[in-house]
């Protein structure tokens, strides 16, 4: 009789059970890191035999793996991977997400999915609402008038600096409009909303630039978990070539997008493989310009990871140097909850 | 009724259709996915688009992956979905059956 269980992954009877299916299967390259961020697992039985399992972080559906000895293909498939979207609806979570290997691409578009991009690693799918169609279409316009050269910008500014104003005024000295994307996934000191607020008040002054929300597709916990998750070099190699590959096939054209902008990354090792794989995708389709960082009167560079330790040591004064006034004022409103974050856990040292 | 939220009903698995529901603009908008799309799409969508007219649903965004189920089944899965969507589940619109 099938049987669909919860796996309780930190039990130590289950967790070589479910990493020896997944291991016959070819998956082997899974790290503690991410096993530990996974919301649930969910586990296949016929004959006290775990024969096929699926886990979710957040919106993204991870490590599926099916047995399909002596099996009619696809039954068991279709049945685990009911029972995690199930599970994510349940939880109110309706726009799924999957990365896999290109093979099973095929697989999962069986049950609905639709391949958002592949490289020769993996794929990326999506499912549910609201899509990336339903995504591109609440993006504002430029008037056409605007002009042809139109520029984007991925940012998390964690928090807004005048490095990344200083990005952006190179980028409209170049080109005729900026699209600037604020990260959208909540994993820093500063909330998303925070994040935006700030870009937006930042570049209040700035006729020529539209700042929107990065979305899911943009440098998110689902296109680069790396970005979020200590991990190899080899796995944010693969994930950035993905998210590279978004923003030149389905981000660029539909925003009309002929240029990005990056700063270059110094200090940050995920940061700096992402600009040289983005060097190696976006062209000639997107044009790559790396950005000197901007450097303060003492000849540092001006780092939101600067701001954060200052926050953290409660040096505020000479944050005026580091941040615009609109920053500025927001940390020294916040600075005690700010500072309450950072005592509960949350990382400043990261990205 | 009206849509208040996105729902769902029914799995991907054989003889059965998942049906997923979410406010529109734009009337009845149908996305289906289905094997047998050559043979029955046309009678997938007018099942279900006559499901939700009569449930008094006009304005419904739908994402239908089917696996081969029949009418009655793509009927009960709509209507369960409807009224997750609409937060009725508590009084079941028997007549629409």
């Amino acid at each position: 009789m099938a049987k669909i269980v919860t796996l309780d992954l930190q039990n130590p009877d289950v967790l070589p059970v479910w990493q020896r299916l997944l291991q016959t299967l070819g998956l082997q390259n899974f790290t503690p890191a991410e096993v530990a961020h996974l919301d649930f697992t969910l586990g296949l039985y016929e004959d006290q035999q775990l024969v096929a399992t699926a886990s979710a972080a957040g919106n993204v559906i991870q490590y599926v793996g099916v047995n399909n000895e002596d099996q009619v293909s696809g039954s068991r498939f279709n049945t685990i991977i009911s029972a995690v979207t199930n599970r994510l609806f349940q939880k109110q979570i309706f726009h799924i997400f999957v990365f896999t290997k290109p093979q099973y691409s095929r697989s999962f578009q069986h049950v609905g999915f639709h391949e958002l991009t592949r490289s020769p690693q993996a794929a990326f799918l999506e499912t549910g609402t609201p899509d990336v169609h339903d995504y591109l279409a609440q993006i504002p316009a430029f008037p056409a008038a605007v002009g042809a050269t139109i520029a984007g910008i991925v940012m998390n500014a964690n928090p807004f600096t005048w490095g990344h104003r200083y990005l952006i005024e190179q980028a409209l000295q170049a080109s005729d409009a900026v699209y600037v994307f604020v990260v959208n996934t909540d994993a820093s000191l500063f909330t998303t909303a925070e994040r935006q607020q700030l870009v937006e008040a930042g570049t209040a002054d700035l006729k020529k630039v539209i700042v929107v929300n990065g979305g899911d597709y943009m440098v998110s916990y689902a296109t680069f978990p790396a970005y979020f998750l200590p991990s190899t070099e080899a796995t944010i190699q693969y994930q950035t070539t993905l998210d590279a590959q978004i923003f030149r096939d389905i981000i660029a054209p539909a925003c009309h997008i002929k240029v990005r902008f990056v700063g270059t990354e110094p200090l940050s090792k995920t940061t700096g493989i992402y600009n040289q794989v983005l060097a190696e995708i976006l062209p000639p389709q997107v044009a790559l310009k790396v950005i000197d960082r901007k450097k303060d009167d003492q000849n540092h560079y001006v780092t939101a990871t600067q701001v954060r330790q200052q926050i953290a040591a409660g040096q505020l004064d000479d944050l005026a140097f580091l941040v615009p006034p609109s920053t500025y004022q927001f940390i020294q409103r916040h600075a005690q909850e700010l500072h309450q974050r950072i005592q509960k856990g949350q990382q400043i040292h990261g990205n | 009724m009206e849509i208040k939220t996105t729902a769902v009903a029914g799995t991907v698995e054989s003889s059965d259709i998942q049906i997923m529901l979410s406010a529109g603009h734009q009337g009845i908008q149908i996305e289906l996915e289905s094997d047998v799309e050559k043979v029955f799409g046309a009678q997938i969508r007018q099942t279900i688009t006559t499901t939700l007219q009569q449930l008094g649903l006009s304005q419904v965004n739908v994402k239908a992956v089917d696996k081969g189920a029949l009418d009655c089944v793509i009927k009960a899965r709509t209507i369960t979905a409807a009224q997750r969507a609409c937060q009725t589940t508590d009084t079941p619109a028997w007549e629409v059956l």
